[in-house]
């Protein structure tokens, strides 16, 4: 049984990288249509490398990524910090609305926030579409999942600790700060490395409140795709998934090391 | 586990600096614009593409077929596709993803297989599609393949079955991390009871062990089902415009038509149906099972 | 800490020296030497942004784009539009000496009067696309999508409503300006039945991947963009005008009203009617130019190519898509159903 089960797993796993495997090495491939290989060659690296409008996209992608986190982080862990330590009114109502992002189909926000910029752009000149209003997309939709991980390592955490800290002394914010924010970090890195991931994947968000000059990577891809892939957008790929890799590689062993 | 011994404005402060900057984001940015779009829905599209008043029903009932000519069912029509779309989507990933999910909490090297799986995933989502574009192109791999061998090639792209495995492909790690999670926690006491009340072994595992990773079937069932409903950039890639699902006919309505009166009533029945199954599922599996989704 | 703001102040100041234009034009319809020598010749930076097909385009710019774009690349059909909705801006001709380097016919085009509100960019023409290697004979009838009985080979319908409703039409022998409910409603029918027959819809850049590709065998295509491939590496395409008739265009460039950067895009769409740059342009994007004293820069291959520059007996056959003004509504909504059975 254990057999099957193994050769399974070796399937799927085929099927897994199958697509990455054959976009890495048509990276390398010298034809321009197709699948045939005609030869090896580094010249679609060249030609991306020297292409400073995908370097802007990428800079883009990465610039929203980190604001977005950031700010994403904060609110987010605030939100569940306060969810959990303090009674309050609509409590619930709250805990409801930090589902919706994660449960509602991307495209139903990505439209909604469209039209909201556009109507307070109408009364106000405001949120004009541009890196500023995908970071607001973004963020959104990232304090929810920030939000609910800090939340689920705030409940492993024992409530005994905190009351242990009030007795001996300490007040609120210190509380917060020696004890429950060193336990709750692990939590808190998480979310914040699951946010910056998202952000950085997004397409459907982004898609509808990037303006002018504010593409990011995946637009840029998309629109690529749609128009018929060159090499070059493999080779674009290759790299991500290669830089992604080695990401997850590095995070791994800082993880293993605490 | 309110803290509050103390003084009402202490408490208002605190509540201040914690919930309401994340609550007051949330309330700007996600409920206004689903109230706009709301109330977006009950307006027409004017001569240039504007929202215009007076309210009417008028997209929801073009929506649900009832126009002036007749009852005409293509939106229904597209719901339903996108419905029966989504289920098969599931049923599929959940039988290649079970298994898998399974095969790999048993394993000697689950840490590792673990982050293979979740390897793809990380990465970006439009390249791995429009990687199966590369493999299912009329000179595309397969074909390659195909040819090689003396066989005649076959129509793949753009197709149904291409946008069918470019979702299953896009999903299966949401529903194999959700599954993997239920099976470590199984505890396989119960499975040994099975066996030695003489259950045999297919009826040892339905009995005694697949009912404990459910609210992991679930999870993982929910978090591919949603966002299959909702796909549009899948069906516009690998079915170039044949493949028409609710998604797209919301896009094509904000991006195209201009018609974002009737887009926004499509968006919110199609929200509808989403906090359906959610309302349904949270009854069925109490808030704890929400939690389990992340 | 403070080095990298430091260092991160002096990068943001560096992009702000430079003026910068915001450009929103069909994907690759410029080539970068002619963006780089507008840049090195006023010292800006050009953003170019791009859109697959003008529907998307008038969707985004009346999403608040206009504010956003300086120069804007409409097909003529939408020049008036867009002048009546208040998203494009009349033209200061003191501005643009260099109109006097059109071609009599297009100093007052008919889609654009006096040129009060653009000035042509490119003209050209729409038919079908295929690859001789793979189908043997010339096709000559829209009835490659509409009819099955001339059904070649697996085919894409062209992302772009009026171009593609107004096949459907032409077939039929209609105009493809009609705006007879009726008539629509025939090329609604055709449309639908087309749809199943292709593989899809694509736009233009799209369909011709897909033609190179060999995923389909006949295309709805623009005249320079097959050119443009056979000439530089597809010989065996080829391209035609159905005898049904098609569409000449003329795309045009226009000034955003709320413009940010509104003199830089004045000197940006006198430069394009420069002899030199226009016929660069031209050679690049194989369509036609419409500026008369570029015509003797052109490679000899365009200037003598009957598909860029279609003879008497084609061009009778040939009508311009025009605006339907109120009729609109009624294209959309067929459009609409088309893509979504």
């Amino acid at each position: 049984m254990r057999r099957l089960l193994n050769f399974y797993t070796l399937v799927l796993l085929g099927f897994l990288y199958l697509p990455i495997a054959v976009i890495v090495a048509l990276s390398f491939n010298k034809s321009r249509f197709g699948a045939r290989w005609t030869g090896f060659t580094l010249h679609w690296y060249e030609k991306l490398l020297s292409n400073h409008r995908v370097l802007e996209y990428a800079w883009n992608s990465l610039f929203v990524a980190v604001v977005s986190t950031l700010i994403a982080t904060v609110l987010g862990t605030l939100l569940a910090v306060g969810i959990w330590r303090y009674r309050f009114r609509l409590k619930s109502a709250l805990r409801f609305l930090l589902y919706v992002p994660v449960v509602v189909p991307d495209i139903v926000m990505g439209v909604s926030l469209l039209l909201f910029f556009a109507w307070w752009r109408q009364k106000t000149g405001l949120f004009h579409l541009s890196l500023t209003t995908i970071i607001i997309g973004h963020v959104t939709f990232q304090i929810a999942y920030v939000a609910l991980l800090v939340k689920s390592r705030l409940a492993s955490l024992d409530p005994g600790l905190e009351e242990a800290a009030a007795d001996l002394g300490a007040r609120g914010f210190a509380t917060f700060r020696y004890v429950t924010f060193p336990l709750v970090w692990p939590g808190i890195l998480a979310g914040a490395l699951l946010a910056f991931s998202l952000s950085l994947d997004d397409f459907v968000i982004t898609f509808f409140t990037a303006g002018p000059g504010s593409t990011t990577l995946p637009l840029y891809i998309f629109a690529s795709v749609k128009r018929g892939v060159t090499p070059e957008i493999h080779a674009l790929s290759a790299i991500l998934i290669a830089a992604t890799t080695a990401a997850m590689i590095v995070g791994r062993a800082l993880m293993q090391r605490r | 586990m309110d803290r509050s011994a103390a003084r009402p404005w202490q408490r208002f402060f605190r509540l201040l600096v914690t919930v309401w900057p994340g609550a007051l984001w949330l309330i700007f940015f996600l409920v206004l614009p689903t109230l706009l779009m709301l109330w977006a829905s009950f307006l027409h599209r004017g001569p240039y593409g504007e929202l215009q008043g007076p309210p009417t029903l008028e997209n929801y009932l073009r929506f649900f077929g009832v126009t002036p000519e007749g009852f005409d069912p293509l939106y229904l029509q597209i719901l339903w596709r996108s419905v029966v779309f989504a289920v098969v989507v599931t049923v599929v990933t959940l039988l290649l993803g079970y298994p898998l999910a399974f095969a790999i909490a048993q394993s000697r090297h689950k840490d590792l297989l673990l982050l293979l799986v979740v390897l793809p995933f990380w990465t970006n989502f439009l390249i791995r599609i429009y990687a199966w574009i590369v493999i299912f192109q009329h000179r595309g791999v397969v074909n390659a393949i195909l040819t090689a061998l003396g066989a005649p090639p076959l129509h793949l792209y753009p197709s149904w079955f291409a946008v069918y495995v470019g979702t299953v492909y896009t999903y299966l790690p949401f529903l194999v991390l959700p599954v993997y999670t239920a099976v470590e926690r199984v505890d396989w006491n119960l499975l040994e009871a099975a066996y030695d009340l003489g259950a045999g072994r297919v009826k040892g595992f339905w009995h005694a062990v697949f009912p404990q990773t459910l609210p992991g079937v679930v999870a993982g069932v929910l978090l591919v089902f949603i966002p299959a409903l909702g796909t549009f950039v899948i069906s516009d890639l690998l079915g170039a415009g044949r493949v028409v699902l609710i998604g797209n006919v919301i896009q094509q309505q904000f991006g195209v038509v201009r018609d974002w009166a009737f887009g926004s009533a499509a968006a919110f029945v199609l929200t509808g149906l989403v906090l359906l199954g959610l309302w349904v599922y949270a009854r069925l599996a109490g808030e704890k099972g929400l939690d389990r989704l992340v | 800490m403070k080095k990298a703001l430091l260092a991160l102040s002096l990068l943001a100041s560096l992009a702000m020296a430079k003026q910068e234009l915001r450009l929103f034009n069909w994907a690759d319809y410029i080539p970068e030497e002619v963006v780089q020598e507008f840049e090195k010749r006023y010292d800006a930076r050009v953003v170019i942004d791009t859109f697959e097909a003008p529907e998307a385009m008038l969707a985004k710019l009346a999403a608040g784009g206009d504010a956003e774009y300086d120069v804007v690349v409409p097909p003529d059909y939408y020049v008036l539009q867009m002048a009546r909705q208040g998203l494009i801006r009349e033209l200061d001709h003191s501005k643009l000496p260099n109109l006097k380097n059109l071609a009599p016919e297009f100093q007052d085009p008919a889609y654009d009067p006096g040129n009060k509100h653009s000035i042509p960019y490119q003209w050209g023409t729409t038919g079908i696309a295929w690859d001789s290697a793979v189908v043997k004979k010339d096709l000559d009838t829209w009835g490659v999508f509409f009819n099955p009985k001339n059904y070649v080979g697996p085919c894409f319908l062209l992302d772009e409503m009026r171009e593609t409703i107004g096949a459907a039409l032409k077939y039929l022998g209609y105009s493809l300006n009609d705006t007879d409910p009726g008539h629509l409603e025939e090329a609604k029918k055709l449309l639908i039945g087309a749809k199943k027959r292709c593989l899809g819809f694509a736009g233009g850049v799209e369909a011709r991947s897909r033609l190179l590709a060999g995923d389909a065998e006949v295309i709805h295509a623009y005249s320079g963009d097959i050119i443009q491939v056979q000439l530089e590496e597809a010989p065996t395409l080829r391209y035609a005008v159905p005898k049904e008739g098609g569409t000449i265009w003329t795309d045009a460039v226009a000034i955003t009203r709320r413009a940010p950067h509104a003199e830089l895009a004045y000197k940006f769409l006198n430069f394009l009617l420069e002899p030199k740059i226009a016929a660069a342009i031209s050679n690049y994007n194989a369509y036609a130019t419409p500026v008369a004293a570029a015509i003797p820069y052109l490679d000899p291959e365009l200037k003598n190519n009957p598909a860029i520059f279609p003879p008497p007996e084609v061009r009778k056959k040939l009508e311009y898509i025009r605006d339907v003004g109120e009729a609109i509504k009624l294209y959309d909504r067929i459009w609409t159903e088309v893509k979504s059975r």
